[in-house]
């Protein structure tokens, strides 16, 4: 058995398991977030049980529409603050961060567990070694009733990396390099698993944001495994990281990937550095690094939004909000911002958006014709500087370093 | 279970979550997604279009993006009776199946068009048109039976052993 397969049996009270097994695993987590969870509640109070599973492993967070944007949203809140309290369960409700960030920061990950969350990006937690399950509320409320969920065992593929990464190149290069190669639906149904010596230069951060696009591959599981190669899976493809050079998903597609230096002169109108894909203090750190130099382009909207209220601390005790303010940017509270196209940033028609977000579907942050380029954190640094999308290798050699 | 019979509306590859509802209409009350149902496609009118019953045939990949379960139910909110596509994502056609919508693995756009009337049987997989009989993926046992228990809710209080 190769490592996902024994998590899962054993999450399954099984000796072994093989691909295609239909089993039934422990829960060790439940998660929903204010967009999903209001169904995920009326959905439990169908069933007609009176207690969650575990109300320690049972987790609201109020992300993705914070503060309120409408009376509709607000409506949200209170449906989950109610539920929170009638139930014991643990309600984040003050705009304490994106609920994934949130998971990692207070509830101590450990590989192996089985995490299941309604929310397509819970893969996140596969830098931990976490199985993180997305589904829908539906499927979330039977998890909250049961402290089950029924899964079939994935063929897994394994990406085994090696090297370093060089100069500017990051995690979210690294992981839209794999969904060009994979494709948007490549790996549906499968577990992508990520081993090698290559590890070793990849902090948790980074790790987090290459497991939470794992399901722009369309994958079932994404997950970090030891250094070694993994035993008895579907498929490895070598990755050598030296060769991972800064790129972009260009749109309409997280798929549509390019390397910037190849993008030639793009204006842009809006930067985005945050969300549950980039917006960790490792992240910020790279804007500051360009922002304590430059100004922000007098064309663009520069909107920098902390993963969590523990990084905004972090920002703020180095004196890094002022540094990106007094450089043009807005430092906004901490949760999802314009990522799922409710508010704080929304794009017109004619707005080119650069951001480090997960998706560019066309109308996921506003107009469908507003287009949507998703970098790393430090070539949208460079690009809000610059007013066009910049290779951030580019802006620092013409510092001269 | 009774065969399902409607007009088709036919869709490209890789219609995402996005597409079938917008972020901006996921705060609306159930009882109105239906009015949002495709409205980030290419056919925002589709949901004063679509009749009770009608069938969306698809390209690869249906539902691609977010768990968001209201994609689904804005579907089925807007009359929507099935789903036939020769691929889904994956968190889509779990959702899908939960809330008692129907979804088929077929590919048959080079043998229908919007506006064509099929029939399908979904134990067997089977798609009739008005001169040919096309082969899908028959829905598995265990999909079968959380659909005709009108979705996951209620196989969970049966399991559970509720009966009021």
């Amino acid at each position: 058995m190769n490592f996902i397969e024994r998590y899962l049996a054993a999450a399954a009270g099984l000796q072994e398991v093989c691909v295609g097994q239909d089993i039934r695993c422990r829960v060790d987590l439940a998660m929903s977030h204010d967009v999903t969870a209001p169904i995920a509640i009326q959905q439990f109070e169908q069933i007609g049980i009176d207690r969650v599973f575990d109300p320690q492993k049972v987790v609201l967070v109020i992300d993705h529409i914070f503060p309120a944007a409408t009376v509709q949203a607000r409506t949200a809140h209170w449906i989950m603050k109610e539920f929170a309290r009638k139930y014991g369960v643990t309600l984040y409700s003050k705009g304490e961060g994106v609920c994934h960030q949130l998971l990692s920061e207070r509830h101590r990950l450990q590989p192996g567990q089985i995490l299941v969350g309604a929310d397509s990006h819970t893969c996140t937690a596969g830098g931990y070694g976490v199985i993180g399950i997305p589904v829908g509320s539906t499927e979330l409320a039977a998890a909250m009733a049961t402290g089950t969920i029924d899964l079939e065992v994935p063929p897994v593929v394994e990406v085994y990396l090696t090297g370093a990464l060089q100069g500017y190149a990051a995690g979210k290069d690294i992981v839209l390099h794999l969904i060009r190669h994979f494709g948007v639906d490549g790996l549906t149904d499968k577990a992508v698993v990520f081993t090698g010596p290559g590890i070793a230069c990849l902090p948790l951060e980074e790790r987090m944001t290459i497991c939470n696009m794992g399901i722009e591959m369309g994958a079932m599981i994404a997950c970090f495994g030891s250094e070694s190669k993994a035993d008895q899976v579907a498929e490895t493809v070598e990755l050598p990281l030296e060769k991972i050079a800064p790129v972009a998903a260009c749109p309409p597609s997280p798929a549509n990937v390019k390397p910037v230096a190849e993008l030639g002169d793009i204006a842009v109108s809006q930067v985005v550095i945050g969300s549950c894909t980039n917006g960790r203090l490792n992240d910020v750190a790279k804007a500051v690094a360009v922002l304590r130099r430059h100004p922000v382009h007098p064309d663009v909207n520069c909107l920098i939004i902390p993963a969590s209220k523990i990084v905004l601390d972090e920002m703020e005790t180095r004196g890094w909000c002022k540094i990106l303010r007094d450089a043009g940017a807005v430092v906004t509270n901490p949760g999802c911002g314009p990522c799922f196209g409710a508010h704080q940033g929304l794009g017109a028609e004619q707005d080119v958006i650069v951001s480090t977000t997960n998706r560019n579907f066309p109308g996921r942050m506003g107009h469908r014709s507003a287009g949507i380029y998703l970098t790393s954190p430090a070539t949208a640094a460079a690009t809000a500087v610059r007013g066009k999308i910049t290779e951030p290798g580019a802006l620092l050699a013409e510092e001269g370093h | 279970m009774e065969p399902i019979k409607g007009r088709i509306w036919v869709f490209g590859d890789n219609i995402d979550t996005d597409q079938i509802l917008p972020g901006y209409a996921m705060a609306e009350a159930a009882a109105n997604l239906g009015r949002f149902a495709m409205a980030g496609s290419k056919m925002p009118d589709f949901s004063s279009q679509v009749k009770p019953g009608d069938i969306i045939v698809a390209g690869k990949n249906f539902g691609g993006g977010s768990s968001r379960e209201q994609a689904p139910v804005a579907l089925r909110a807007a009359g929507v009776s099935l789903v036939i596509a020769p691929s889904f994502a994956r968190i889509f056609r779990r959702n899908s199946i939960n809330i008692g919508l129907p979804v088929l693995l077929a590919d048959i756009r080079e043998h229908v068009k919007t506006g064509d009337w099929i029939e399908v049987d979904l134990a067997a997989g089977t798609i009739r048109t008005a001169d040919k009989v096309l082969a899908g993926q028959p829905l598995a046992p265990t999909v079968l039976a959380t659909v005709q228990a009108g979705g996951l809710i209620n196989r969970v209080r049966q399991e559970l052993g509720i009966t009021d």
